[in-house]
């Protein structure tokens, strides 16, 4: 009798697990991170690009880029949407490039996820370090897969950020969705030949 | 003679700069508020003086810091500033009626005292005693000061922080037991401020070079980080959420017309 109940929650476990696909993405997405780009061999150049393809395939872009937009999306045209979107994408590549260089072997470890707001998910993780490092994935079913929508480190969500530095940016410079696209041109530039002298 | 200078420091800012206008677009309003950022003119004119006093000191100090000192020794520095707060965060951990922090501080302190070698050694932390930095901030926010801590502070050398959590700062820093330690060795208890100040900027050079070169405004995007991750700060002795209640990290998606 033990045996079976023992057998039966063995059964039940494996079934909890598998069955929480928004635990399995973000994994897959965090291991093909890992080991494609992370801890891989290849040059830098290779490295940013594997990333790019991980990063917009993952990433629900045009609903991030219009959230931190905030009201200037609705003004922009189509093209300067599309020029935004791209800049930004370039921008947040770089960045998220640049930060593997520290990645000193933490793992990140899964604790399970919940209900957000509109069908949305969360999936908490834990990066193990000397400081545990608390991340949530915010995710939306798209297809028969998920897009991620956000990521919060710590209480600090991403896309919340982006869009109060945005906000902030156009304030100052006429409401123009052309001059933060060039400025953000100009950092990811500035980030690019940084890391190459580096 | 310090604090006299900041207070004609601000004073003369405050002056010259006032206060940000309020918006009469009720979708800027919104914004606003949510920033709660009203001294907008003179915090920025403080990070600007803060910014030359990183560029020309204290980050050209802390990068040949980092340089010359061996991390295994910057390591000890860090536990050994970290190991004498422990008294203030104890202290705080009391008055905010949290049993199980002050239990996690007292047993830090004793450990690291003692096997740590008068804290060189954070062994707590490899023992898996966790590290809950009680401050008077969230102290001030458990007697009933919730909510975002009031308006936007961006304090003079220390950085982004609000009404609440600048005075808890201050109220820590005079309860510090280094002060009165040294009551009589002014110029050691300054020096020994001095390398705490400069460690903790190394440690912090890597978010802040990271920051400022992906942000376009990065007074704006301190603003926004400090606040978010102060709330969770201040939630964990307030309690959990009531399940069902909105976390704080949930941002409003409403205006997003998502696409399949």
């Amino acid at each position: 009798m033990k045996k079976i109940i023992c057998m039966l929650l063995i059964l039940l476990s494996t079934r909890v697990w598998a069955s929480d696909p928004a635990i399995d993405f973000v994994d897959h997405l965090a291991d093909q991170i890992l080991t494609d780009v992370v801890t891989s061999d290849k040059t830098k150049e290779e490295k940013e690009s594997l990333f790019n393809k991980a990063f917009t395939e993952a990433v629900d872009l045009k609903g991030v880029g219009q959230f931190v937009l905030g009201t200037a999306w609705k003004k922009a045209t189509e093209t300067e949407r599309a020029d935004f979107l791209q800049a930004f994408t370039d921008l947040t590549v770089k960045t998220w490039a640049n930060r593997f260089d520290a990645y000193s072997g933490q793992e990140i470890v899964f604790q399970g996820s919940r209900n957000a707001e509109r069908g949305q998910l969360y999936v908490d993780s834990v990066i193990q370090d000397k400081q545990p490092v608390e991340v949530i994935w915010r995710l939306r079913p798209s297809k028969d897969s998920y897009k991620i929508v956000d990521i919060i480190i710590e209480d600090v969500s991403m896309v919340s950020t982006y869009r109060n530095d945005y906000r902030s940016f156009l304030q100052q410079n006429d409401n123009s969705v052309p001059k933060l696209t060039e400025e953000l041109h100009r950092k990811s530039l500035e980030i690019g030949s940084n890391s190459k002298n580096n | 003679m310090r604090k006299n200078f900041f207070v004609l420091f601000f004073c003369c800012v405050g002056i010259l700069t006032g206060c940000a206008t309020k918006p009469t677009d009720p979708e800027e309003l919104k914004a606003y508020e949510e920033v709660n950022d009203p001294w907008e003119p003179m915090n920025r004119s403080v990070h600007a003086f803060n910014q030359g006093a990183d560029k020309y000191v204290l980050k050209p100090v802390a990068t040949g810091y980092r340089k010359v000192v061996p991390s295994f020794f910057r390591d000890a520095v860090t536990s050994f500033f970290d190991n004498l707060a422990q008294p203030v965060h104890f202290a705080n951990a009391l008055l905010q009626g949290q049993s199980k922090d002050a239990g996690a501080v007292l047993g830090r302190f004793a450990v690291n005292s003692t096997f740590g070698f008068f804290g060189l050694f954070d062994v707590a932390s490899e023992a898996g005693i966790p590290n809950p930095e009680n401050d008077f901030g969230q102290t001030l926010a458990k007697w009933g000061w919730k909510g975002d801590g009031g308006p936007f502070v961006m304090l003079p050398v220390l950085g982004p922080s609000n009404v609440r959590d600048g005075i808890g700062t201050g109220v820590d820093s005079l309860a510090h037991p280094l002060g009165w330690a040294l009551w009589n060795e002014q110029e050691l208890h300054y020096g020994l401020l001095a390398v705490d100040g400069v460690n903790a900027r190394e440690r912090a050079l890597d978010l802040t070079d990271d920051l400022q070169k992906s942000s376009t405004d990065y007074y704006a995007t301190l603003r926004s980080m400090s606040r978010q991750n102060r709330k969770k700060k201040i939630n964990a002795v307030l309690g959990e959420k009531e399940s069902g209640e909105k976390p704080d990290y949930e941002v409003d998606f409403s205006d997003v017309e998502w696409e399949d």
